[in-house]
Formats: C-alpha cells, sequence, structure tokens
C-alpha cells in the first residue's frame, strides 16, 4: 500500500524568540514490511544550519538552528510510504510464535549472540519506564506465566489494557509517570504504550516503544477530513527465536498496513518528533496536524 | 627542652593494620625517620606553630569547599593537615606504571562502548554493566574524537589494602576533581615547611601542569599556537567552585557558566563583552548530563544547548568528553582483568578491591548469602548516600536492601570491606595514626599517560572512622614523592605562561564575569552609602529623642522618609502601611529591621548578601588581602545578624566598623583587578550606584521647602551622609546653605562626591567599552549620560534652589532636574545591561507534543 503522509507542526510564541536548536525525529526509518520511497522536510524560518544522523537506535534524526528572529516555527515533512505489513499477520499467529512460553523465552534470553544481546537493552529501565513499582509487576503476572505462550501473553495484555485503560486526552503530558497513569487508568496512546512496556520488562522480556502515524478511516459513506489523521504509538515485544511482534493497546489489534513506523526506542523519550531549545521569554502554542492519503 | 625523636610514637598507636610510617619489622622507614628527626628540630610548638601557620595562610587565600544541601556548608575552610603523606620513588614508579596501564584500558573500553560495542558483543563484559548504567549516554555513540585519547583526564582514588600495596578504590572520569587542591596543598605546605620540603627530595609538581596545559592546547580540533580554552563551571554553589577558580587562574584561562557560552553556525562561541568569541577546547567541570540541554538533561542551565552536536561536528574538543561518566562504574571491577587480557594482553599492575557484582547469579548468591560482611554500592552512583556498609545496617535494612538487590541485580556491586592504612596525623599537639586515600591524577600525553608526581590526600576525621571524604569533614594532606637525589631546580624550568584570551583584554571578557563586576560595583556603592546613611540618621536619632517614640519634628520625619526612600524599604516611613502600627511609631524597630532583616528587599543585610554573592562569583580575580578584608565584612556582619535587640550605640560601632572596612575593601578592588580584567565595569556600576543614591537624596531632602532652622539642619544631614561637611565648610566658610551646599553636592566638577564630578567620570569611563563610539556615533547608553551630565552642566545652583513662588513650598525645577537625571541613569543601566550582558533571553524547552491518539 501506498501512502503520502504530511505531517506539520507548528509552534506559535507569543514573544519573539531570537534563536533555538531542534532535533526532530520524524524522517520514517526502514522497516519491517515499510519502506521510505521520497522525503522532504520544510521548515519555516529557513534554518541557518541543518544536518541529519543516525542515531543509536537506527532512527534519523534531523537537528537545526534557526538563528533569525521568529514567532512562528513551522516544520512539515511530507513522506512516501510503501507499506506491505499485513502479509506477515498470518505468521504471529503461527506454532512458530505461539509456541515459545515465557519460560523458554527466559531460558533463551541467557544467550549472547546478537540478536539476543541487542534485544537484551530493552529489558533495563529506561528514562521515563524507571522503577516498577508492585502495581505494574502484579498487573502483567495475570497475563505472563512460566507455561504459558508469550505472544499469547502479550495479546490478552494489549486486550487488557484496551478494556481496563479510558483514552482521555489531556488528562497526561509525557512528564506524567507511568505509576499514575496505572492508577487513574487514563491516558492516550503513548501512556498505554509505556504502560504495556512497563509491564512486560517487569516480567523480564524486552519491549520497545514505537512512534508512528495511524491512518483514520471515516464512518462508512463520510468523506475522509483531511488532517484527522494523527501521530501514534504502540508497543512491540521480543519474542526469542521468533522476533519483534508490534501491538497497539489503544486500538486493540495488531498492526497492519495502516500503522506506518517512524522510529523506535525504549521509550517516549528515544523518539520525541520535535524537541527544542529556544531562547526566547515567552511561551508557546503548538499545533499539530497529520493527513495520509492512500495512493491506490 | 628538645624533644627525642621517640617521644613524637610514644602515644602512637597502631591499633589495627597497616602504619605508613612502620615497616613489616615495626621498625620505622627512614624517609619517615627523616621527617620526624625535621620535626624534632621544630618541637612540639614549633610543629603547633606550623599547623597554624597553614591554617592562617589557607584562610587567608580563601581556600575552601561547598558542601551541598547543607545551608552552613557554603564556603567552608580547607583543612590541612601539616603532616604530608610520603611514598618513596621506587614504591612510586610501580604505582605510576599501573596507573598508566589503567588508565588507557579505561580509555580503551570508553571508544569501545561508545563505538564498535566489541567487549559487550564478545561477552567480556556484560551489557547491563554498560547499558544499565546511567552514565552510558546514548546520544553520544558513535562521535569520533580529534583528541589523542578519549579519555584526557583520569583520577584514581588509592588506599593501601592489607597486602601492603596501594589498590584501586575508585574511578574518576567524568570531570575528576582534586588537582587544583593537591597543588594549592602542595603550595601550602612547601612554603610552611621548607627545610623538610628541600632536604627530603620532594618530587615537583610543576612539570605535571605544564603537560596538562599543553594536552588542553593540543587538544584543539584545528591544530593552532594559541587555542581558546575555557575552562566550564557549574557556578559558585559548586562543591569545588574554589579549585575552578583556581586553575582558572592558574593556567590563565578564563572561567566561564554555561550561560557564557552559546551555540552558532556549528561552532561554540563565548559572549564576551566585544561579541562572540569561538572556543576551541573546553576544560569541563560540569556534569555529563547537564552539558547540553537540547540533548541531555533538559532542565540544565548549566550546559551550552546544542554542545553535542558542535562536538559531534569535530568543531569543539570538551574534556573530558562528554559521556565519560560511565567508566565511573564499579561494575566493570570485576571484569578489569578480562578487559586488560583482551585489549593489551596483560595482567592488571594495580590491584582492586575484590568486587562482585550482582548481574550473574552465582555472584548475587554470594552476595545475599554475606550482605552483612560487605560494602554494597550502586554502578552507577558512587556518591556516599548511595553506599551501604552492611554492618551497620539492621535487619530490616538488610531486607529492603536484600529486595532492592533482587529487584534489579545488575544495579549492584558489592566489595569487600577492607580497612585501609593509617599514616601519622597531626592532632592538637601530638601525632596519632589516621585512616587516608589518595587521590591520583594522569592526563593524556605525548602517546602515553603522565602522572601527577604526588596526588590530594585525604584523611578521615576520626579514628573510628573508615569514610574518607571532605564532605565529612576530614581534613587533607600533601603527598611527598621522594627521590634520593636531590632535585635539579633547573631542569624544571619556570612556568612559561602562553598569552591567552584571559589576558587579552577587556574585548575578550566573559559577559557573566563582566555583569558580575558591574553589579559588585554597584552593591558595593549601595552598601557603603546606605550604611553611611543610616549611620548618621541614628545619630540624629539617640541626640534627639527616645528613638522607640513617634519623632516629634518635621527634619526627623524627612530624614526617616528619606532613608525609605534610599533603600526603597516601601512603605517603611515614607508611606502608610496597610495594616499594623506604622513605622514610624517606632522608629528603632523599622530601623533595626531595614539593617538586620536580610530577607527584605533594600535592606542593608540584603544588599551585603548580594555584595557577597556577587563577589563569590568573580572569585578568580581576587588577591588575598581582598580575601581578608572580605572574610573580615563577612565575620563582622555575621556576629551582629545573631544578636537580638542590639542597642544603639552597639549598632553605630558595627556600622562604623563594616564602613572602615568597605573603603579597604575597595581600595584593595582597585589596586588587584586590572582595568583589562574588567575593572572598568566595576567602577562603571559603582559611580551609577553612586549617582543614582545621591540623586534619591537630594531629592528626598531639598526639594521640599521648610522653615529655616529644618533647612539647616537636613542640609548639614546631607553633608554629613556624603561625608562633605568638612569639606563644605572649608570650601564654604559659610553659614550652611542651599546654594552652597548644591554647588558642592551636585555641580562641582572637581570634587569626587559631587554629581558632577561622578557623572563626568562615567562618561569618560563608558566610552572606553569595546562598543562604544561605533562608527562614530554614540551609543545608547552614553547619549543617556551625555544628556544627564549635559543637564546638570546648564543647571544653576541659584534657580534651582528657588520655588516657583514665594509661597510655594516646592522647589521644581530642582524636582524636574533630579527626575530627569533619574530617568536617565535607569535608562543607561538598562542600556548597558542589554548591550553587554544579553542574558534576558531566557533557555526554553519546546513543550513536547502531546498525541492526540
Amino acid at each position: 500500500m501506498l501512502f503520502n503522509i504530511t505531517h506539520t507542526t507548528k509552534y506559535q510564541y507569543n514573544a519573539p524568540v531570537s534563536y533555538g536548536h531542534n532535533i526532530a525525529t520524524l524522517r520514517p526509518r526502514k522497516s519491517k514490511g515499510q519502506e521510505l520511497l521520497d522525503y522532504t522536510i520544510e521548515i519555516s524560518p529557513e534554518p541557518a544550519e541543518i544536518s541529519e544522523r543516525i542515531d543509536f537506535f537506527g532512527n534519523y534524526i534531523t537537528r537545526f538552528s534557526i538563528q533569525t528572529e521568529h514567532e512562528v516555527l513551522k516544520v512539515t515533512t511530507k513522506s512516501q510510504i510503501k507499506r506491505e505489513y499485513a502479509q506477515f499477520q498470518e505468521g504471529f499467529f503461527s506454532d512458530a510464535c505461539k509456541s515459545v512460553t515465557m519460560k523458554s523465552a527466559l531460558e533463551s534470553l541467557q544467550s549472547t549472540n546478537l540478536d539476543i544481546l541487542d534485544a537484551k537493552q530493552y529489558i533495563l529501565e529506561s528514562i521515563f519506564i524507571k522503577k516498577m513499582d508492585a502495581g505494574i509487576h502484579e498487573y502483567a503476572r495475570k497475563s505472563f506465566q512460566s507455561n504459558r505462550s508469550v505472544f499469547d501473553a502479550a495479546f490478552e495484555l494489549m486486550q487488557r489494557i484496551y478494556t481496563d485503560f479510558d483514552f482521555v486526552s489531556g488528562f497526561t503530558s509525557i512528564s506524567t509517570p507511568i505509576r499514575e497513569v496505572m492508577e487513574e487508568k487514563k491516558g492516550v496512546c503513548q501512556d498505554f504504550a509505556q504502560i504495556a512496556i512497563a509491564c512486560i520488562r517487569s516480567v523480564g522480556l524486552p519491549a520497545k516503544y514505537i512512534s508512528g502515524y495511524i491512518e483514520t478511516l471515516p464512518p462508512p459513506g463520510e468523506e475522509k477530513l483531511v488532517g484527522a489523521d494523527a501521530s501514534h504509538a504502540w508497543f512491540s515485544i521480543f519474542i526469542p527465536g521468533f522476533g519483534w511482534v508490534d501491538f497497539d493497546p489503544t486500538n486493540n489489534q495488531i498492526p497492519r498496513d495502516q500503522h506506518i513506523v517512524v522510529g523506535w526506542g525504549r521509550d517516549y523519550y528515544d523518539v520525541p518528533p520535535l524537541k527544542g531549545v529556544v531562547y526566547g521569554s515567552g511561551q508557546s502554542k503548538l499545533k499539530v496536524a497529520v493527513d495520509i492519503a492512500r495512493i491506490e | 627542652m628538645p624533644i627525642t625523636k621517640t617521644s613524637w610514637l610514644n602515644s602512637y598507636s597502631t591499633f589495627q593494620g597497616y602504619d605508613e610510617m612502620y615497616t613489616s619489622q615495626n621498625t620505622v622507614r627512614p624517609y619517615w625517620q627523616k621527617l620526624l628527626t625535621g620535626f624534632d628540630r621544630l618541637g612540639v610548638d614549633g610543629l603547633m606553630g606550623r599547623q597554624k601557620d597553614i591554617d592562617w595562610l589557607l584562610s587567608e587565600n580563601g581556600v575552601t569547599y561547598n558542601v551541598y544541601n547543607d545551608p552552613k556548608g557554603m564556603h567552608r575552610p580547607w583543612n590541612l593537615n601539616v603532616v604530608p603523606f610520603l611514598l618513596h620513588q621506587d614504591e612510586w614508579k610501580t604505582v605510576e606504571t599501573g596507573l598508566k596501564q589503567r588508565a588507557e584500558l579505561l580509555n580503551l573500553v570508553l571508544k569501545d562502548v561508545y563505538g564498535e560495542r566489541t567487549l559487550i558483543k564478545n561477552g567480556i563484559v556484560p551489557h547491563e554493566v554498560i547499558y544499565g548504567h546511567r552514565g552510558f549516554l546514548r546520544q553520544c555513540s558513535g562521535i569520533e574524537y580529534t583528541t589523542r585519547k578519549f579519555l584526557s583526564i583520569y583520577a584514581a582514588d588509592l588506599a593501601r589494602g592489607t597486602d601492603g600495596r596501594l589498590w584501586v578504590v575508585n574511578d574518576r572520569t567524568e570531570a575528576p576533581s582534586g588537582m587544583g587542591y593537591a597543588l594549592e596543598n602542595r603550595s601550602t605546605t612547601s612554603r610552611i615547611l621548607p627545610e623538610m620540603y628541600t632536604e627530603m627530595n620532594v618530587t615537583r609538581l610543576s612539570g605535571f601542569f605544564q603537560e596538562l596545559n599543553q594536552t588542553l592546547v593540543e587538544a584543539s580540533p584545528i591544530k593552532k599556537e594559541n587555542p581558546n580554552i575555557v575552562i566550564l563551571t557549574p557556578g559558585s554553589h559548586n562543591e569545588t567552585y574554589f579549585e575552578h577558580a583556581y586553575l582558572s587562574s592558574f593556567l590563565g584561562y578564563p572561567l566561564v557558566q554555561g550561560n557564557d557560552l552559546v551555540v552558532r553556525d556549528g561552532f561554540l562561541w563565548m559572549k564576551s563583552l566585544q561579541g562572540l568569541k569561538q572556543i576551541d577546547v573546553v576544560l569541563r567541570r560540569v556534569d555529563d548530563a547537564f552539558s547540553d540541554p537540547l540533548e541531555l538533561r533538559e532542565d540544565s542551565h548549566l550546559g551550552v544547548a546544542g554542545l553535542l552536536d558542535v562536538v559531534r561536528r569535530k568543531n569543539v574538543s570538551i574534556i573530558n568528553p562528554i559521556g565519560s561518566g560511565v567508566m565511573e562504574n564499579p561494575g566493570l571491577i570485576p571484569f578489569m582483568p578480562n578487559i586488560a587480557k583482551y585489549f593489551l594482553n596483560q595482567d592488571l599492575i594495580l590491584p582492586q578491591i575484590a568486587s562482585w557484582w550482582c548481574g550473574q547469579k552465582k555472584e548475587k548468591q554470594y552476595v545475599l548469602e554475606n550482605l552483612s560482611k560487605l560494602v554494597i554500592k550502586r554502578i552507577d552512583r558512587t556518591n556516599r548516600e548511595s553506599i551501604h556498609f552492611g554492618e551497620f545496617l539492621n535487619p530490616e535494612e538488610l531486607d529492603a536492601l536484600k529486595r532492592n538487590i533482587e529487584q534489579r541485580p545488575y544495579r549492584f556491586v558489592a566489595q569487600e570491606r577492607i580497612s585501609f592504612s593509617t599514616a601519622p596525623n597531626f592532632i592538637k599537639d601530638s601525632l596519632e595514626p589516621r585512616n587516608l586515600v589518595t587521590r591520583a591524577f594522569c592526563i593524556a600525553s605525548q602517546n602515553d599517560y603522565s602522572i601527577m608526581p604526588g596526588g590530594l590526600v585525604r584523611v578521615a576525621p576520626g579514628r573510628e572512622t573508615i569514610r574518607v571524604s571532605n564532605q565529612r569533614g576530614g581534613t587533607s594532606k600533601d603527598f611527598w614523592i621522594l627521590e634520593d637525589q636531590p632535585i635539579n631546580e633547573a631542569k624544571i624550568g619556570l612556568w612559561q605562561k602562553r598569552p591567552s584570551i584571559a589576558a587579552s583584554g577587556l574585548e575578550d571578557l566573559p559577559s557573566l564575569t563582566a555583569e558580575n563586576l558591574y553589579w559588585a560595583g554597584r552593591y558595593v556603592g549601595r552598601t557603603l552609602v546606605n550604611a553611611r546613611f543610616i549611620r548618621m540618621v541614628m545619630r540624629q536619632l539617640s541626640m534627639i529623642q527616645n528613638p522607640n517614640e513617634e519623632p516629634n519634628s518635621e527634619k526627623l520625619k524627612t530624614l526617616l522618609k528619606t532613608t525609605t526612600h534610599l533603600m526603597g524599604t516601601y512603605p517603611g516611613f515614607a508611606e502608610k502601611a496597610e495594616k499594623g502600627p506604622q513605622a514610624m511609631e517606632n522608629p528603632y524597630k523599622e530601623i533595626l529591621s531595614v539593617i538586620k532583616d536580610k530577607d527584605r528587599v533594600g535592606s542593608l543585610a540584603h544588599t551585603i548578601g548580594m555584595f557577597s554573592n556577587s563577589y563569590y562569583t568573580i572569585r578568580n580575580l581576587w588577591s588575598s588581602d581582598m580575601w581578608r578584608v572580605f572574610e573580615d565584612i563577612q565575620k563582622l556582619w555575621k556576629s551582629f545578624q545573631d544578636e537580638e535587640q542590639p542597642s544603639m550605640n552597639r549598632i553605630l560601632k558595627v556600622l562604623n566598623q563594616l564602613i572602615t572596612r568597605l573603603i579597604a575593601f575597595m581600595g584593595l578592588v582597585e589596586e588587584s583587578i586590572m582595568i583589562q580584567q574588567g575593572l572598568l565595569l566595576y567602577f562603571i556600576g559603582l559611580q551609577l550606584e553612586q549617582s543614582m543614591l545621591t540623586i534619591v537624596k537630594c531629592r528626598s531632602l531639598l526639594t521640599i521647602k521648610y522653615d529655616a532652622h529644618t533647612e539647616y539642619d537636613l542640609l548639614e544631614y546631607l553633608l554629613i551622609s556624603n561625608e562633605s561637611l568638612n569639606i563644605y565648610r572649608y570650601s564654604y566658610r559659610s553659614y550652611i546653605q542651599l546654594e552652597d551646599v548644591l554647588n558642592l553636592v551636585a555641580l562641582d566638577l572637581d570634587y569626587p562626591r559631587s554629581l558632577a564630578y561622578m557623572l563626568n567620570r562615567l562618561q569618560k569611563d563608558i566610552a572606553r567599552l569595546p562598543q562604544s563610539n561605533h562608527n562614530n556615533h554614540l551609543n545608547s547608553y552614553q547619549k543617556f549620560v551625555f544628556e544627564a551630565f549635559a543637564k546638570l552642566s546648564l543647571a544653576e545652583a541659584a534657580t534651582l534652589s528657588q520655588t516657583g513662588t514665594e509661597d510655594h513650598f516646592v522647589r521644581e525645577s530642582l524636582d524636574t532636574l533630579m527626575e530627569e537625571l533619574s530617568d536617565l541613569l535607569h535608562q543607561t543601566s538598562q542600556s548597558i545591561t542589554s548591550t553587554y550582558f544579553n542574558h534576558t533571553d531566557k533557555q526554553n524547552q519546546l513543550f513536547t507534543q502531546s498525541f492526540p491518539i
């Protein structure tokens, strides 16, 4: 499936900003079943310098500096993506995947082969997913049991989060601790992804955070609105002997072609779409618009 | 009576383990014997005298350290014991080789973990030891450096273990501290014990610091003869700020804070008075995570946004590189022997403390079973709060610790609890054994590491204390490496200071330093003027009536109101208080408050506090005389602050002392700091402040016309508070009258305390600022002062003395003039600030976006 994705981020400052340095994780990386065919980034005002590099996790990081005084910062990226991920769906439900139990997974993780070694870093605590409290572990243990299939457990965990948690935007921010989300059972997609990751790590398995987009389909018979699509986040669990499997607890499904990967890391901290330090005295107002257009 | 050498050791009981002074046969080692013989010549009293000299010298030089989270912990005096720690060259040579090996190993590990990570891939080091360490900064992965070594500076804490060898206890790699203190200890001890220092052939430190300088110069990404080097400090509240300032003046490189630096066009720049100056090398004393709020800790205001990317582009070198904190990692200790094999195919030369990393099953089991005998540390927190001594924990604490270890075993390391060697410390009047730890320093030099021949020795405070740390109130020692041959002074050579940007003029003054000097001038001026004024007010009050009662004369009321206007302590005497008793009803109480209440903005105590802060931040520019007088002021004020209800006479006495010391201090500032170092900014601040306060006084005391008697007294008050009464009498030899007073205090061009003189001087001083007279145009602050000076020059005392009409009681032209001058000077200050100290742009994080789904 081919998509044209336009992602616009606009910061409006209430006082002029004299200069600023920014980092963006906006260029979609190549990932399983996904290819980037075309990509442009447009920044206004024109940055004095801009560069791109690949980070520790293999994501594209764009860094730019704006040195002219401005009141509005606008970053627009246009990506053309070829996404053929639905084809793997059957594989996840295959024996090769489903037969891996917690017990055997934990044993396999003792190995030091390079794939396992790479995956194991996603068991350790990370910036936003720090000390696990008993609540998380308890919640996780209901699904993850020694003789049970890891895939089944993860699937159930996704379902439980979808059922137990309410999607409430504005209730949490990126600085809301996991514990609070767990207690309140409210949040947005990034909270749900991070709760799941915390649960999986608490039982000793690797899980990572995926940042991307999701295409929303209009109700039957209605026209799709431009800008109705959105940034999105979900999680991925490592099943030793099989590989990484993605789950979207916000929508209670295993991603297919409507999910588009931008980057991944240990948690949100590793892949913020846009961050920066600006010099000025005011506050800013943020507007984000994402539009995903199918090219049949 | 001379004391025999044995008497030093009569009460010296080496109750535990190894003592540095003794051989295994229990005889005193020859070089310690030599030192004791030297002490014999001094006798107990003599040695006590030398210890006193040391204490005095350190306090003279203002050698201090700070303790975090302790309100009384700022600027504690540094302690140095008169007995040095001795080590013979032969033993030191082995240690040196061992240190070089370890520095090189850590260098290779650092390079590997931020590069190929073969140690992890090949199973030499478990991944958790690196990935689970909060000092492993993934942002730094893959950065290439232009310096010869990744690790340019390495410090190791050494202590003598039970086998009689020196062991490595801790590795310091992030921003090792202590070098400056070691140097200061050396310079003090060598002055206090000159006989022994010469006799005993002590290896000199100067060569090491020359190499340090060379290392910094060569670190420049673009090879130049004189790269621009700065020392980045977190500021005057940091524990070792003294050392930052000390190294800055010793090496001759500017001391800067994050705010002084900025990233533009992919380079690092220092904001100086002239403008931006490109920086090549940063000697960093800010922690890794705080160095760049863009990529690292977002809440940091100690670093420079974008710094890491400048490093990535190889446009600046940071010493040590950001990310090197991951090597401060006791989790590495158990793997060091294999690392040495892997990289160098060698055995470790220096022994290490037996350590068990809990990330391994067997080791964890052993630790959990033997917890009460071990010392438990986090792999990534080596500060004392995170170290648990198993033997001191009660059963509940042990259980809690066990649970913590079980939860995340990879974060913990347990170490054997060993008793280190002791060495003699001079306490009161005798020698006593104390545990000690030595910090040794290594720097990357030509293809190898160079080791400081000596180091910083820290001594436990009490007999029973095992924890040795300056933060716990221990003391320190000089560290002498002894050679058999006399030291050849000629070979040492002179310390050749290269011309550096610190010495090259006002243009390159960091703007934060400039700003601090400017405010130092303003606050010292404000303190002096206010202290003099209050002194005069109190004298009048105590002469005329009971100071606890409301004054009945207009002149006293006017005087008290002026106090409030001058100090800005409203409502005070000048305005009606909204609730509670009016200040006028009990002048003593209000005056006491504006003197002593340090939380009240504008009070004398508050101003003195601001004055002290601004001076601490320019610590590197001080002379030792300045420090002494400054300390005197602090002591005087501190003891006064603690007094409750001081008498009028007591207050007057303190004010007199304060004023005398302030004047001494101001005199010293003028002769100790050079104009190029920023004294000009100090003068500008001082003149501006004094001018502004003179204006307030004139306006408040003179613009209202009173009856002749009151007028006379007010004029006299003005002259007294300006210290101008004698000059007035000398110049005018007449009854005090307004016109003459205005001529003297406001209009006289030759009298240094007159407003006209001060504005004229201000005008000349600001003309010397780097951005003045640009393209033959006056800068805006020049225009303001020019206008003020012109207005004042055109004024005539006779006109200013007139009221509108005979029955009018406001001197309107005087009032108008003073108001205009006041406005112009405020604009001057604003314009200077925005031109030169442009910190008004606050660093803000963009709000990170929240997800709509």
